[in-house]
């Protein structure tokens, strides 16, 4: 079996994730916060988020190894030249994610060179839609020569995979990134990712809060819409094909330092982007007896930016097993909602590109489905394109 | 034709298998013999297809086999090679492994006597969380970090597992120890291990976890994380080597050839590092030890050599013994190409029975020689870590085909002797055929395989890629020489009986004895002949041993001159890497008492594509302190002072024969400063490396690789001082070094010196007993064939005891023969092994010294033994009814 402790921190993260998103998109309730000021400092020694906080970039685009983890999270979807006249054009969806998680504060390195400061996971995934084959990667390195992240600007680095700042000084909220990653010996690729809006920076006064506890907090970024654009080298046995390819992607940058412990077995998580330029973003916390946790939400973010929560219902349509982990994942779902744009009921349908986009999860120890999907209204109108990220199917989370 | 086919199976089942019935002990025998031959041989060769086995690449355990690994040409490679790599190799799915790899030995426990040869340890540091990252360490069994922990055991508490993990890196370095090794340490959670000159006492953080398809951990393997034995090892930014290897995925063959070539490019041409693989370095060592494993072999053919006269003579004597019978069949009509078919078959049967019986017999054997062969492939080459060997269906069909082939051959002769016996009618007792009439007859043919085989001598040897010379000449040179030996010697016996008549012409049953002799039977012949080469060999081997030894000695007294010498406690072998820091060197030279420190740098290192080592000593001190024993001394001075000396260096003896180097060359010395163009100033002689050593001033040494280590520290003491006082403060304070004096030192190397050769001597001692057991069954046939003859002395009144001494008296003039015969031959022989065959294989110059007790102790316990079978079987022949069949 795997290393638990990566497991565990995997979970840990992945419910990170959720908690800060539930957090961030509840309207700003000021009765939950606590009156006291948050301390500098959790119990173990890692800085806390504190309000008030200004962020500067591109400094805060880097890392911050004061606080416990930190994770910067691509997905977008990628479309390449059609390969013969007439044919539709070559579509791709792919995930980048690379973590960081600090070791218990104290102890000593005997080599800089082989830190065991800090822990860098990383994680790459691509399908083709055409084919619907699905691969993906996963790294895992410890601090130093193979595998780190800049404090002064945006440059994160786990083997040859990277994502950093096309100028590492960009101060300004749209920067150019640039993003390298492969899975194994299949695929490689490289983009160019520019945000088609300025930064989102979630929470309030800086801070998203998480719960009573006053360390519960969390800095949130998001760049909900980033067009991209580079190559895609796809090998096979027998040649090698590289593809010029345009698209979208959506990347979250979180630090905190809280652990969190709660009941639910898993969590439903859904981006999407709008063909009329707006995102949205929805999470659903399912419990033990299947009902969703009252802290599920659906946020839309519009043209400018500006997050906002609307109520929400979610449906499962139909279901997939998948072959490898037994599980059974929801394969078309059907989301209902307000627009907040002119207040009326809204309905759409999320449906994967490809069924087979489970992550085996085998570094990090928990099974879950992330993938790309196409978002069509009940006349089947097209209406954007998401990710979606359904954990706790294979089996009960143990956060 | 089948009706011929027929007769032989008739005559097989009928008669061979009757006799083997009958005669149940003189079958065994015979295939006992056969079988002794084959299980040296297959002993031998599975203990040395084990040694080269277990010539272990030990991050396969972990990572299964790299698709390539680079090293420095010399010394180390910096870690900042790391991020180039990373950068050059990007979108390449390769995954970098960098490696530390050291040895490391138990200390010595309160009751350990032997300072060498205690167990020893590799130690393999390896980046423990990247490694999660191999596809097979994620579908394998346990992981390095869901494990025991000291911390744990030691506080009872509930292992957490996320605290254990975060301890395995950040307190210290902890070790994962082999399944075995786990086992024997039992709730121990610590391990006291001797790394360089200090003791550490390391918490065990658990087992190492073997991925399904790798090989199993082998047992003396600790596993670090890297950054941990740098620190243990005082190599921090320092890596031996860094291993790749390939994602899976499409195109593996293009993307692993254009690894190689963007290793290949950025190594600039082998002077910043050298690529390989791990199969190319199994293949080094395969090389490395080829001739000597071809020489064991050669030994191990003797005891079948001398087997293969045994059969010859055994299955002869059965013809003898049957040839009324074959005269009778004969006269029924059966033909002379039947009869010769029927003996070969039983010839075949008996060999491939023996065969069968020899492969057991070395799979036996091999259990001890695998053990013996590791320890001479440690001393002068690599660790091995083997302990046992199993025969594989190649040793079986050799073991056969050598008994199938040694019976035919032998039983070619007797065969045509039995087709050639005449009809009944005409069958005369006397006239029973000798075995080798004509071969063993012509003295002409001896003196022609003498002097062939001295032409043999000078021929030069075969070489090998990666060094090293098999002398095939020689060899061929040393059967030529026991083959005319054996011819040759035969002829000893008339005049020896002639001498022996001469005085003992009172006693009958001596000149009965004597008689016999002064016209030896083919059968006489070949006796002494086999006995000869068993002689021959063996004391041959002892002129060789006893001179390496004198050679040795008078190297140990010639550069041995300084009171106390110092190594780290960990450095068990050629192969184990465990030096003194230069922290602890440094103050031993500072010590009040110490009036001179040596200190003596190594480093093993690679030369156009072939391993050897290069030293770093203070050679001023050569000249004033301990000389060098010189082949070739240097003409100018200039080699003794450091200021002049850049670019001088000396090459020891088997450097220069596998480099094929002389005085006056130059060699070319990859070091992390760039390559350095060296003239080779003068040879000496080293005998405790085949491999071969260079030797630079120490200043050059550690300008040129950084490497302030000592391999071993010599101190010459100031007079007066007390060298045992002083070796016991030392060691007292520094627990990590072992310490020798001048006298324990000398004896511990003449002690490894003859564990070397211990194996020789066993084979040789098989051959000997082989030749003796030769000798009873030559006297039984003899005895058997004059069956009329001792009826006769019988009714002439000679008691059974006379006849037993004459038999006695007989046997022991071949013995005799043999061995003053076989005792001249060794003296040939030995000048061969240690002229032709030892330095065209190892490159050693030895002086000729001769073991005066022990070859007079090996004649004499032939002879004797010799006597006393003889009388044995004296006894049994005086008992032997005028006419029964056996």
């Amino acid at each position: 079996m795997k290393p638990r402790p990566f497991r565990r921190m995997r979970s840990s993260l992945r419910f990170l994730l959720v908690s800060l998103a539930a957090v961030l998109s509840l309207p700003p309730v000021r009765a939950a916060q606590p009156a006291a000021p948050p301390p500098p400092f959790t119990a173990d020694g890692f800085a806390v988020p504190q309000p008030g906080y200004r962020f500067q970039f591109p400094r805060d685009h880097g890392s911050h190894p004061d606080f416990k983890i930190e994770w910067w999270y691509l997905t977008g979807h990628l479309y390449a030249a059609a390969p013969a006249p007439g044919a539709p054009p070559r579509r791709f969806g792919f995930q980048a994610t690379f973590f960081r998680q600090a070791g218990p504060r104290g102890g000593e390195d005997a080599n800089p060179n082989f830190a065991s400061s800090h822990l860098f996971l990383a994680h790459m995934a691509l399908v083709d839609v055409q084919t619907g084959k699905f691969i993906h990667q996963e790294r895992l390195n410890r601090e130093g020569w193979d595998a780190a992240a800049a404090t002064s600007t945006l440059d994160v680095r786990n083997g040859d995979w990277s994502l950093r700042l096309a100028d590492p000084a960009d101060a300004s909220l749209q920067p150019t990134l640039l993003l390298r990653g492969s899975v194994h010996a299949d695929a490689v690729f490289a983009l160019t990712l520019k945000p088609a809006k300025p930064l989102v920076v979630f929470g309030e006064n800086s801070v998203s809060r998480k719960g009573a506890d006053p360390t519960a907090a969390s800095y949130y970024l998001t760049f909900s819409r980033l067009l991209a654009d580079g190559e895609l080298v796809l090998q096979h046995e027998e040649k090698t094909e590289t593809l010029r390819v345009t698209g979208e992607a959506w990347m979250d940058h979180e630090i905190s330092s809280s652990q969190l412990s709660a009941g639910q077995v898993g969590w439903d998580w859904l981006s999407v982007q709008f063909t009329d330029g707006r995102e949205l973003m929805l999470y659903r916390l399912r419990l033990r007896d299947g009902t969703a946790d009252p802290a599920s939400s659906l946020t839309w973010v519009d043209a400018a930016g500006l997050p906002r929560k609307q109520p929400f219902t979610w449906e499962v349509v139909a279901r997939w097993t998948s072959p490898r982990t037994g599980a059974t994942y929801p394969s078309r779902i059907r989301v209902s909602t307000t627009d907040p744009a002119d207040g009326k009921p809204v309905e759409f349908f999320a449906e994967p590109l490809a069924a087979a986009q489970e992550l085996p999860g085998t570094l990090g120890g928990v099974p879950y489905w992330e993938g790309a999907c196409r978002i069509v209204a009940s006349d089947g109108r097209i209406l954007g394109s998401g990710y979606l990220e359904l954990t706790g199917y294979a089996k009960e989370l143990k956060l | 034709m089948p009706a011929s086919s027929a007769t032989v199976l008739l005559l097989l089942r009928r008669f061979a298998a009757r006799h083997a019935r009958l005669a149940p002990r003189q079958t065994a025998l015979l295939a006992g013999i056969l079988a002794l031959g084959v299980a040296v041989f297959v002993s031998i060769r599975l203990a040395n297809r084990a040694a080269v086995a277990s010539f272990t690449h030990f991050t396969d355990t972990l990572t299964g086999q790299s698709d390539w690994l680079i090293q420095a040409p010399a010394g180390t490679l910096p870690e900042s090679v790391l991020p180039e790599l990373r950068t050059a190799l990007a979108g390449q799915a390769v995954l970098i492994f960098p490696v530390v790899e050291s040895t490391a030995a138990r200390p010595p426990g309160p009751d350990d006597t032997a300072a060498f040869g205690r167990a020893t340890f590799t130690l393999l540091g390896v980046d423990l969380i990247s490694l999660t990252n191999l596809a097979r360490q994620q579908t394998g069994g346990d992981s390095i970090f869901t494990q025991r922990t000291a911390g744990a055991a030691q506080t009872g508490r509930a292992p957490d597992p996320n605290a254990d993990f975060w301890r395995s890196f950040r307190s210290g370095p902890r070790v994962w120890v082999g399944a075995d090794l786990a086992r024997d340490l039992g709730d121990r959670a610590v391990l006291d291990l001797v790394i360089d000159d200090t003791r550490h006492t390391i918490p065990v953080a658990g087992t190492i976890p073997s991925a399904k398809d790798a090989p199993q951990a082998p047992a003396n393997l600790l596993l670090f994380d890297l950054p941990h034995l740098q620190q243990l090892t005082g190599r921090l930014g320092r890596l031996d080597r860094v291993e790749f290897i390939l994602e899976p995925g499409p195109q593996l063959e293009a993307r692993r050839a254009q690894l190689e070539q963007t290793l290949s490019a950025l190594g600039q041409n082998g002077t910043r590092w050298l690529v390989s693989s791990p199969g190319a370095k199994r293949e080094t060592a395969d090389t490395m030890t080829r001739a000597f494993r071809l020489n064991l072999t050669v030994l191990s053919l003797i005891a079948l050599l001398v087997g293969l006269y045994l059969i010859f003579q055994a299955l002869d004597g059965a013809v003898v013994r049957r040839r009324g019978e074959i005269a009778i069949l004969r006269s029924l009509g059966v033909e002379e190409r039947a009869i010769r078919r029927a003996w070969l078959a039983e010839a075949a049967v008996l060999g491939l029975v023996g065969g069968a019986l020899g492969v057991l017999l070395g799979w036996a054997g091999a259990q001890f020689s695998v053990r013996a062969v590791g320890q001479t492939v440690n001393a002068l080459y690599y660790a091995t870590t083997v302990a046992s060997a199993t025969p594989g269906l190649g040793e079986v069909f050799i073991g056969l085909g050598l008994g199938l082939g040694a019976s035919l051959v032998a039983g070619w002769w007797p065969a045509r002797a039995a087709a050639a016996t005449p009809p009944a009618q005409v069958l005369v007792r006397h006239a029973a055929a000798a075995p080798g009439q004509v071969l063993f007859r012509h003295a002409g043919l001896g003196l022609a395989c003498v002097a062939l085989g001295l032409v043999c001598a000078w021929l030069p040897p075969l070489r090998f890629a990666g060094g090293g010379g098999f002398p095939l000449g020689g060899y061929t040179a040393a059967l030529l020489w026991i083959f005319g030996g054996g011819i040759l010697c035969s002829f000893l016996l008339p005049p020896l009986a002639a001498l022996g008549r001469g005085l003992a012409l009172r006693f009958a049953t001596a000149r009965i004895a004597l008689s016999h002799l002064a016209q030896p039977s083919g059968r006489h012949r070949l006796a002494v002949a086999a006995l000869l080469c068993a002689i021959a060999m063996t004391a041959g081997m002892a002129i060789l041993v006893a001179s390496f030894e004198r050679t040795v000695q008078g190297w140990v007294a010639r550069t041995l001159h300084a009171d106390l010498y110092i190594s780290s406690n960990g450095a068990q072998n050629a192969s184990t890497q465990n030096r003194v820091s230069p922290a602890t060197w440094r103050a031993l030279a500072d010590h009040p008492a110490t009036d001179v420190a040596a200190i003596l740098a190594a480093l093993p290192i690679e030369l156009a594509g072939t391993s050897t080592v290069l030293s770093g000593a203070d050679l001023a001190l050569v000249r004033t302190r301990a000389d060098l024993p010189w082949v070739e001394a240097p003409a100018d001075a200039a080699i003794y002072d450091a200021d002049r000396n850049a670019g001088l260096v000396l090459a020891s003896e088997s450097f220069t024969e596998r480099f094929r180097k002389k005085r006056g060359d130059t060699v070319v010395l990859p070091t992390p400063s760039g390559p350095k163009t060296l003239v080779l100033a003068g040879i000496f002689a080293d005998y405790g490396n085949e491999r071969g050593s260079l030797l630079i001033d120490r200043r050059h040494y550690v300008a040129w690789f950084a490497d302030d280590y000592a391999a071993n520290v010599s101190l010459y003491l100031k007079p007066g001082t007390d060298a045992a006082a002083l070796r016991a403060e030392l060691l007292a304070q520094y627990p990590g070094l072992a310490i020798y004096t001048h006298a324990a030192l000398r004896t511990e190397i003449l002690r490894i010196f003859r564990q070397t050769f211990s194996i020789t001597y066993a084979l040789e001692v098989i051959g000997v007993a082989v030749a003796v057991i030769g000798l009873a069954l030559t006297l039984v046939s003899v005895l058997l064939d004059r069956r009329d003859e001792l009826t006769t002395l019988r009714a002439l009144g000679f008691t059974h005891r006379e006849i037993a001494g004459a038999t006695a008296l007989e046997g022991t003039a071949l013995a005799l023969c043999a061995a003053a015969g076989g005792l001249v031959l060794s003296l040939g022989l030995g000048w061969l092994l240690i002229y032709v065959i030892n330095k065209q294989s190892f490159g050693w110059t030895l002086g000729f010294a001769l073991p005066f007790g022990q070859l007079a102790a090996l004649a004499a316990a032939v002879v004797a033994t010799g006597a006393v079978v003889s009388y044995t079987v004296g006894r049994w022949g005086a008992r032997l009814p005028a006419d029964r069949e056996e």
